[in-house]
C-alpha cells in the first residue's frame, strides 16, 4: 500500500523521499524549537520551522539523489564491464589480455 | 502494462524512461516543498486581521521574485537535459518503420530482409487465457534487447501516435511526414502501448505490443517470418 504525502508524493516507492521528509521534519523541529527557546517568539519560530523543513528536506533530497545517480552510473559501468568480460574473454579484444600484454612489453 | 487502478508510471524498461521517472520524482519533491509553503502561508493568512498598513515591501518582493526563478532553474535544467537526451540517435542496430492506419499498425523491417506485417488487435472473443483485453495483437513487434532501435513513424490516413509508456516512447504518426525516435530496452519482456492520437471510431482498439528478446531469438523470429 502506498502512502501519498499531500495526496501526490508516494514516499514509500520514491527513493530518498521518505528520508527527506523525515529529516525535513527533524530539521523543522530543531530550528523552530531552537528559535523559540532563544527568542520566545512563537510566530517567528513557526516561520523558521517551516523554512527549516523546506530547506532540510530539499537539501537532503539533492544530496541523496546525487549519491543515487552516482550509484546508478557505477552500476551501469559494472554491468557493461561484466558483459564485456564475458563476451570478449580469451579473445583479442579481452581488456585483461591487453593489460597483461602491456605489462609484458614493459618488462 | 498498467495494473488496475494504477496511478503512477509503469516500471521503466529503457534508460530514457528511467531518467523520466527520476525527473518526475524530483519535480514532485519540489512541488511538495512549494505546496507546504503555500499551505503554511494560507493558514497564516486565515489567522491574520484584515487590516494592513503596508505601503512598501521591497524585501518580500525581492524574495518572491528570486525564489520562483530558482525553482524554475531547478526544474528546467534536468528537464532540458532529458529533452536533448531523448533526441540522441546513436548508431542504431536496427531501424524499423511503423505506419498507422485506421485501425491497425503496419511494421516494416527493411534493414536486412524485406519483412512487412500488419498488427491488428486480438478481439476479446479470441483471447487466450492470460492475455489482456484490448491490448493483445496478432503480430507483435519483436526487437533485440539491449540494442539501440530506431523507429520511423508515419501514417497513411489520419493522425495516430505510437506510444509505449514503459519505454518512454510516444511519437506522432502524421500522414506525409516521417518522425524518428529511438530507444533501448534494458531487459527482455513484453511492453504494451496504445494509439495516443484520436483517429476515429476504433482509436482505442489499435494497440501496440513490443516484444524484447535476446538477439538469437530475434534472428530466429525474423528468419521464420521471412520464409
Amino acid at each position: 500500500q502506498s502512502f501519498k504525502l499531500l495526496g501526490f508524493l508516494d514516499v514509500k516507492s520514491v527513493p530518498c523521499a521518505r528520508e527527506s521528509v523525515l529529516y525535513g521534519s527533524l530539521g523543522s523541529l530543531v530550528v523552530g524549537l531552537g528559535h523559540f527557546l532563544a527568542t520566545s517568539r512563537v510566530r517567528r519560530s513557526c516561520d523558521f520551522a517551516v523554512g527549516g523543513f523546506i530547506c532540510t528536506m530539499l537539501g537532503y533530497w539533492f544530496y541523496c539523489r546525487y549519491n543515487l545517480a552516482q550509484h546508478r552510473i557505477r552500476q551501469r559501468m559494472l554491468k557493461e564491464g561484466m558483459r564485456n568480460k564475458i563476451l570478449f574473454e580469451g579473445s583479442s579484444l579481452d581488456p585483461e589480455r591487453k593489460q597483461t600484454g602491456d605489462e609484458r612489453s614493459d618488462s | 502494462m498498467a495494473n488496475h487502478s494504477q496511478f503512477g508510471f509503469q516500471d521503466a524498461s529503457s534508460p530514457i524512461m528511467e531518467e523520466l521517472v527520476e525527473f518526475h520524482d524530483h519535480a514532485l519533491m519540489v512541488a511538495l516543498a512549494i505546496c507546504s509553503l503555500v499551505l503554511y502561508l494560507l493558514t497564516l493568512m486565515l489567522m491574520e486581521k484584515l487590516s494592513s498598513t503596508t505601503v512598501d515591501a521591497q524585501e518580500i518582493e525581492l524574495i518572491w521574485t528570486i525564489l520562483p526563478a530558482i525553482v524554475l532553474i531547478l526544474l528546467a535544467l534536468p528537464s532540458l537535459q532529458i529533452l536533448y537526451m531523448m533526441d540522441e540517435v546513436d548508431e542504431p542496430d536496427l531501424t524499423l518503420k511503423a505506419i498507422g492506419h485506421q485501425w491497425y499498425w503496419t511494421y516494416e523491417y527493411t534493414d536486412f530482409k524485406d519483412l512487412t506485417f500488419d498488427s491488428y488487435m486480438t478481439p476479446t472473443t479470441e483471447l487466450s487465457p492470460g492475455h489482456f483485453r484490448l491490448l493483445e495483437v496478432d503480430h507483435r513487434v519483436v526487437i533485440p534487447m539491449e540494442s539501440p532501435i530506431r523507429i520511423i513513424v508515419t501514417a497513411s490516413d489520419v493522425l495516430h501516435s505510437w506510444a509505449i509508456p514503459a519505454l518512454g516512447v510516444k511519437t506522432d504518426a502524421i500522414p506525409g511526414r516521417l518522425n524518428q525516435t529511438s530507444f533501448i530496452t534494458t531487459r527482455p519482456g513484453i511492453f504494451y502501448g496504445q494509439c495516443s492520437e484520436i483517429c476515429g471510431a476504433n482509436h482505442s482498439y489499435m494497440p501496440i505490443v513490443v516484444e524484447s528478446t535476446p538477439l538469437t531469438h530475434f534472428e530466429h523470429w525474423s528468419s521464420i517470418l521471412s520464409s
